[in-house]
């Protein structure tokens, strides 16, 4: 395998905000150790509604503790918990945006589903609930979509090219590819990306449960009895270089960028097809230089839905052949829940925590084998095992599937 | 407490519901079809089970159900279900 070195593309800063509360390790000390963060929903109307449970950030976060009183009115939750893990990442790689001219050459790319759905409901709610006639003049600033990314930017004097990407629960993944083209490609050198999702309000909850997709207790992925997904919020940012900038500045490397596959089923806008996810596995591979007996683990996007799991299964029995069988499949979203958009930045730190530390996370819950997930899902306890190169996959409503493949860093 | 309608005319609703979403003849639909014999997707058997909700003013169990597969028979028989719940919890002594 040899990496052409302007399309290798280093890690060096992750930061997350997630269910298990504050920072990257405490997301992934908590995954490794087989923990949950899906709790009893916490919400005012909760008695009321008939989700029962979600992944929520604690109460114990608190945005006046990381937030000036000046920025923090222009922050919906989800530009909150981008710059907290932002901010986290960027503190990690080390960089230094103040001098020369490297702010010039770093991109902003940050996924969302939604965007600012808090503020959203809450102006909504102004406007038809209490009959107010005037909304917040920060609304139409908190709520868009690119202001996670732009916040961002301006946080840390960011001047490259700074946006969003929407691809609902394959937000991240799409995110993550955008920035590394532009990597590739030699238009940035350094590029913040990532994916934030904070949208369990009232109408969103009411929304999700009108689709009949989640479950009332736990996540179950690939398990016979699984009953649905949980929803989640989050975020988790990613700080990528060109691999020659991060070896010219040493830079401690979390793992190689290696590839990215990206595909859309063009078929149901919600029933997954596993031609679709196979293919965007088979790219991935592709643009990485892998066979697919190099890959060691696969963290699934596994949401704990009938159709999902069983639709993946057999996704990667195609894109594997043989070695789907002696493949590390797991599901982090059993302990995570399903953050939608910020999903796919959960379980990317669940990959790089795998590679340095030997260690798969497990399938939370599986507890009855199903026919239609075969496959070795690391059930319930997490497993020692050296993980060279990984596979994460992301797919979405929409039809939308993508998928990245990390190697160690050597 | 108000008498509850019959099974009969429960089950003429709910197949007046199916009509207008799979756009087929009332007389094309009977108690024992399925959702998926009738060509409704999953999407659309979810955009069903609003109708028959929104018109019967009920709501139905989350689990236990795949609306998919079941029969129109076994939507009259939820319709049926959720409303005398839905009555035991009004007359309730609470």
């Amino acid at each position: 395998m040899s990496e052409s070195p302007s399309r290798s593309i280093a890690i060096t800063g992750m930061g997350a905000i997630s269910p298990f509360g504050e920072g990257a390790e405490t997301l992934w000390q908590a995954l490794r150790t087989g923990s949950t963060g899906i709790r009893p929903l916490r919400h005012e109307r909760a008695a009321e509604l008939r989700v029962r449970v979600a992944g929520q950030v604690p109460e114990s976060f608190d945005p006046t503790a990381h937030f000036s009183e000046r920025l923090l009115p222009m922050l919906d939750r989800t530009s909150q918990f981008a710059l907290f893990a932002a901010n986290e990442a960027i503190t990690q790689s080390g960089l230094d945006f103040k001098t020369g001219s490297l702010a010039q050459r770093t991109g902003v790319v940050v996924g969302t589903g939604v965007g600012g759905e808090t503020t959203q409901d809450e102006q909504s709610r102004r406007l038809y609930a209490d009959n107010a006639t005037r909304v917040h003049p920060l609304s139409i600033i908190r709520l868009m979509t690119n202001a996670p990314a732009s916040q961002i930017s301006i946080a840390h004097g960011l001047r490259g090219p700074s946006f969003a990407v929407a691809s609902a629960c394959a937000s991240t993944h799409h995110s993550i590819a955008q920035a590394a083209m532009m990597i590739r490609t030699g238009l940035i050198d350094v590029a913040i990306t990532g994916g934030s999702e904070a949208c369990l309000t009232y109408g969103a909850l009411r929304a999700w449960e009108a689709m009949r997709v989640l479950a009332d207790d736990c996540c179950r992925p690939f398990s016979a009895n699984r009953r649905g997904l949980v929803l989640a919020e989050g975020a988790g940012i990613f700080v990528l270089e060109s691999m020659s900038h991060a070896r010219q500045r040493g830079a401690t490397i979390l793992g190689e960028l290696a590839g990215f596959g990206m595909t859309a089923d063009a078929g149901d806008i919600v029933a997954p097809d596993s031609r679709g996810a196979a293919a965007a596995m088979v790219q991935a591979m592709i643009d990485a230089g892998l066979a697919p007996q190099d890959v060691d683990y696969i963290n699934a996007h596994g949401t704990g839905t009938v159709a999902n799991d069983a639709t993946e299964t057999a996704a990667i029995h195609a894109a594997f052949g043989t070695h789907a069988t002696r493949l590390a499949i797991s599901s982090t979203k059993s302990m995570h829940g399903h953050a939608l958009g910020a999903s796919g930045a959960l379980e990317l730190v669940a990959v790089l925590g795998a590679m340095r530390d030997s260690m798969v996370a497990p399938t939370a819950n599986l507890d009855q084998a199903d026919p239609a997930c075969d496959l070795d899902y690391v059930p319930n306890t997490a497993r020692a095992m050296s993980v060279r190169t990984a596979l994460s996959n992301s797919f979405a409503f929409g039809g939308l599937n993508a998928v990245l493949a990390i190697r160690a860093s050597a | 407490m108000t008498e509850l309608p019959s099974s009969d005319a429960v089950r003429d609703d709910v197949i007046a519901i199916v009509a207008k979403q799979t756009k087929l003849d009332v007389a094309t639909i009977h108690a024992d079809s399925t959702l998926k014999d009738l060509g409704v997707a999953s999407l659309d058997a979810i955009e069903v089970i609003f109708d028959i909700e929104e018109f019967f003013d009920v709501t139905f169990p989350d689990q236990g159900t795949n609306f998919d597969t079941d029969t129109v028979q076994h939507l009259v028989d939820a319709v049926m279900a959720a409303q005398q719940a839905k009555a035991a919890g009004a007359d309730g002594a609470t």
